[in-house]
């Protein structure tokens, strides 16, 4: 197997996913240690969370993610039309995330909680918000891709805007195999 | 590329990785349906969680492919973020 010395992909999308990645850390340690201070709090209020739409969430961004490594597969072997195929595809899975999220977060909203509810909350929408505007961010990222393909725009020799694209999708997926079992799951 | 080197390196590999990571979701699922609790499941979660990470480090974003720092950035973040967790349910439980 022949290897690389730069990852797939821009280098600057690396060091913004670099970025991204320790920002999220740090919000997963506070939550982490925020938690350690008020653990009876944290788990009678995770308790109330959607864990079956955390599931389906998970498989969603998980199956998105294949899809993108199909689509990046397709445009090296200059498959043009299958990777803009692929592409829909892993949009889809991205949006189906994001129509579930939004009814979770109305299903909050319409019980009253918001941030100031209490700290476990407060934490839990802020986060998943913040992943949440991630995901709308990598599909707007995937449309321009996925137009471009469309178009023609890529080749086996130069697909370095496909690799980008999913180099950021797959750090949106990252994110959320760490976020969903710290915050639904972990007590 | 030819099609043949990318299903070897790529789709083939992935695609197993993919079920792999289906199945370690329903299986942290799971636990959080039961209501399991308590520091050694939240670790096992947790070393569930920071496994599915490595491997999408490794195969969806390819960098099982790649030398040098790039190699590893993924997982040194995984092992960072998941030791700060892991201290801070240590410290607590």
């Amino acid at each position: 197997m022949e290897k690389s010395k730069w990852p797939p992909g821009d280098l600057v999308i690396w060091i913004f996913i670099m970025a991204e990645l320790l920002v999220f850390g740090i919000f997963f340690a506070a939550y982490a240690f925020t938690r350690a201070n008020h653990i009876e709090l944290f788990n009678t209020y995770q308790a109330t969370l959607d864990q079956n739409a955390a599931l389906l969430n998970t498989l969603a961004l998980i199956t998105s993610s294949y899809f993108v490594v199909r689509a990046v597969a397709a445009i090296k072997v200059d498959d043009s039309k299958k990777c803009f195929q692929w592409l829909l595809a892993a949009l889809f899975m991205g949006l189906v995330f994001l129509v579930i999220k939004a009814i979770e977060y109305e299903n909050h909203f319409s019980q009253g909680i918001n941030l100031s509810t209490n700290t476990f909350y407060m934490f839990y929408l802020s986060l998943t918000f913040f992943h949440f505007l991630h995901v709308a961010l990598g599909m707007v990222i995937l449309v321009a891709v996925a137009l471009k393909a469309h178009a023609g725009g890529y080749s086996a020799r130069e697909h370095t805007g496909v690799e980008t694209g999913a180099s950021y999708w797959h750090m949106v997926d990252l994110l959320w195999m760490i976020l969903f079992p710290l915050v639904y799951v972990m007590k | 590329m030819n099609t043949m080197t990318e299903n070897k390196y790529l789709v083939r590999p992935c695609t197993w990785i993919f079920l792999l990571l289906m199945g370690l979701t329903l299986v942290t699922w799971f636990i959080g349906l039961k209501q399991f609790s308590g520091l050694q499941v939240s670790l096992m979660v947790l070393g569930i969680a920071l496994l599915k990470g490595q491997l999408i480090g490794d195969y969806f974003m390819d960098l099982r492919r790649v030398s040098g720092f790039w190699r590893w950035a993924v997982a040194i973040w995984l092992l960072l973020a998941g030791s700060l967790i892991s201290y801070a349910f240590y410290i607590s439980a």
